[in-house]
């Protein structure tokens, strides 16, 4: 089981108030802390966020950044800087539905999220990118951009041999996509819920409230393992959440008696 | 009003000269921002290109976000970000989060972009790219001028039509280090006269990218520097004179050649007294801030932290 701080909301935070509750993660054995974007509301950077708390704590560091907004290539571009900057330690939610898409000129539709992702699989994978599809076409081959190259390939590739990537899914397609490109899959908390299955090398993640406790986590992952983030706020809650979660969470039979 | 030194433009390249990996090069910038914040550098600045074999950054605000988090004091900015690649709209929001995060001390250049092959990467034709940036560049300074704190923009120039654009919006030029005093010259006045012409006010000072190199042995970092330097140019001036369609490799070479050679003169090499002196002419101009380049590709590191020491105590010496 893993257990992540977050996502915490960019909107209206200062570096300062990051780094506090960064600090206090650490203390309260989070594995890692996660920061949330939200384009809808011109809260960008948070992949550059996510660098920025990657030089303020040892733990990993997550973004959950808005999806299918702008070209994938600069999204694949922005995790392996982001993945360079923090030694190898970031972690990526994307989430597929923005109500920015008009603003940017995007499309919330399934073909086009596909389309997207999987030109953002590709490119992070390092593989020699060509890709010739009804939304996207990489390389362009403009006519007038000459020379022009047939194929291209992300340079830098990210530290880690592969970003943990999730995606935060509420239909049925968007698990089937990332089953298919090697992502993860992540669902919102319900309770009584199970957690998302595996898929790959990563585990299901469940999005949680601030006071959810250890028994119901460990319900929800069930025999397979969790991936449990979880939203608390103000250093108290940091501090009570990994109290009551960190060692549960990690061993089985934890004696309760250890956090009376 | 005093003289500010930047110091950059980093682009994290694994040259063939020094081939390191990038988890390094990373790291390295990171140690470089802070060594800049204690040597009391106004800023340090970041360079973006994309799809190169060496690596070259392509993401210069994730970086910015990073150098963010490490220092406390110093301005971070990107020198230049090659906006007609990117959603505006991302910029924007992007900006004016990181912005907020680190305090105000975020600056965004921002430049036209000239090699094909990164236009086509993200389906940009690179024939359209002045007509994106009269579209783009407005919409950036509006969204970060509404930025809370506001973002610094500067606008990349290399040419007397790029001036023009940045004036008739008030910005502030950022000048590229491969013109000289002449060129500048011009360049401002093109600049100054289309700001009248629009009824703009013009900003008290511009900005200007310099190739530096502070040493008390020249001799000694000239050879050092010669193949980094040429290794430096030859790239840059690829990509923007690329062969022609039945050119031949010798003619094409040679015409690369001249190109090096003449912008190898532009380069400001010698003791803090030189370099100082040299600057001051740049001033007189009317740059109020110059970012000194003197990592160009992956100099050895003792030789690169020898050129920041000395470039520290020209700050020292044109700050009084």
């Amino acid at each position: 089981m893993k257990l992540g701080l977050g996502p915490l909301a960019l909107k209206g935070m200062t570096g300062a108030e990051l780094a506090s509750l960064g600090s206090h993660a650490v203390a309260a054995s989070f594995d890692a802390i996660w920061v949330a974007e939200s384009r809808a509301e011109g809260v960008g950077a948070g992949l550059a966020a996510a660098a920025m708390l990657g030089q303020l704590v040892p733990i990993r560091v997550g973004a959950a950044i808005d999806a299918g907004l702008y070209h994938p290539l600069h999204m694949a571009e922005d995790i392996a800087i982001a993945d360079l900057s923090t030694q190898g330690r970031i972690e990526v939610l994307l989430r597929l539905s923005s109500p920015a898409a008009s603003r940017y000129g995007a499309s919330a539709e399934r073909g086009w999220f596909e389309e997207h992702l999987t030109v953002l699989a590709l490119a992070l994978s390092g593989a020699h990118v060509q890709w010739n599809g009804e939304h996207l076409r990489v390389p362009a081959q403009i006519d007038a951009n000459q020379p022009a190259p047939t194929r291209l390939a992300l340079n830098p590739t990210p530290a880690q041999p592969a970003v943990p990537i999730w995606v935060e899914s509420s239909a049925g397609w968007m698990e089937d996509l990332a089953r298919t490109l090697g992502f993860g899959v992540a669902a919102p908390w319900r309770p009584a819920g199970k957690v998302p299955p595996a898929t790959g090398r990563w585990p299901g993640m469940a999005l949680c409230p601030g006071d959810a406790l250890a028994e119901d986590l460990l319900h929800a992952a069930g025999d397979g393992p969790g991936y449990f983030l979880v939203t608390a706020r103000t250093s108290q809650e940091v501090a009570a959440a990994g109290r009551r979660l960190a060692g549960p969470l990690r061993m089985p039979e934890f004696p309760s008696w250890i956090n009376e | 009003m005093t003289l500010r030194l930047g110091l950059g433009v980093f682009g994290m390249q694994s040259v063939p000269q020094r081939p390191d990996h990038h988890v390094k090069l990373y790291r390295d910038v990171l140690d470089d921002a802070e060594r800049a914040e204690a040597l009391g550098f106004d800023s340090i600045w970041l360079s973006e290109h994309h799809f190169w074999f060496d690596g070259y950054c392509p993401a210069d605000l994730v970086v910015a976000g990073a150098i963010l988090g490490r220092t406390k004091r110093i301005g971070v900015g990107t020198a230049v970000m090659l906006l007609p690649m990117h959603s505006v709209d991302k910029v924007a929001d992007d900006a004016a989060t990181l912005s907020r995060m680190g305090d105000g001390r975020l600056s965004l250049g921002v430049a036209l972009g000239y090699r094909d092959a990164e236009f086509d990467g993200f389906g940009v034709r690179r024939k359209d790219r002045g007509k994106l940036m009269d579209v783009m560049l407005p919409r950036l300074a509006e969204s970060c001028q509404a930025a809370d704190p506001p973002v610094p923009v500067y606008v990349g120039v290399a040419t007397a039509i790029a001036a023009q654009r940045a004036a008739r919006l008030g910005l502030p030029l950022f000048a590229d280090s491969t013109m000289n005093v002449a060129e500048l010259r011009e360049m401002l006045g093109a600049y100054n006269a289309a700001a009248a012409a629009a009824g703009v006010k013009a900003p008290a000072t511009h900005a200007l990218q310099r190739d530096v190199f502070v040493t008390d042995d020249r001799e000694r970092d000239w050879a050092m520097l010669l193949p980094e330097l040429r290794y430096m140019r030859r790239q840059y001036g690829g990509w923007s004179f690329p062969q022609e369609p039945g050119e031949a490799v010798p003619a094409y070479l040679n015409r690369l050649e001249a190109d090096i050679e003449a912008k190898l003169k532009n380069l400001i090499i010698g003791d803090a007294g030189h370099v100082a002196a040299s600057l001051r002419e740049f001033e007189a101009l009317g740059f109020g801030l110059i970012v000194c380049r003197s990592q160009f590709g992956n100099l050895p590191r003792e030789s690169l932290h020898r050129a920041f020491e000395g470039l520290g105590r020209v700050r020292e010496m044109v700050a009084r």
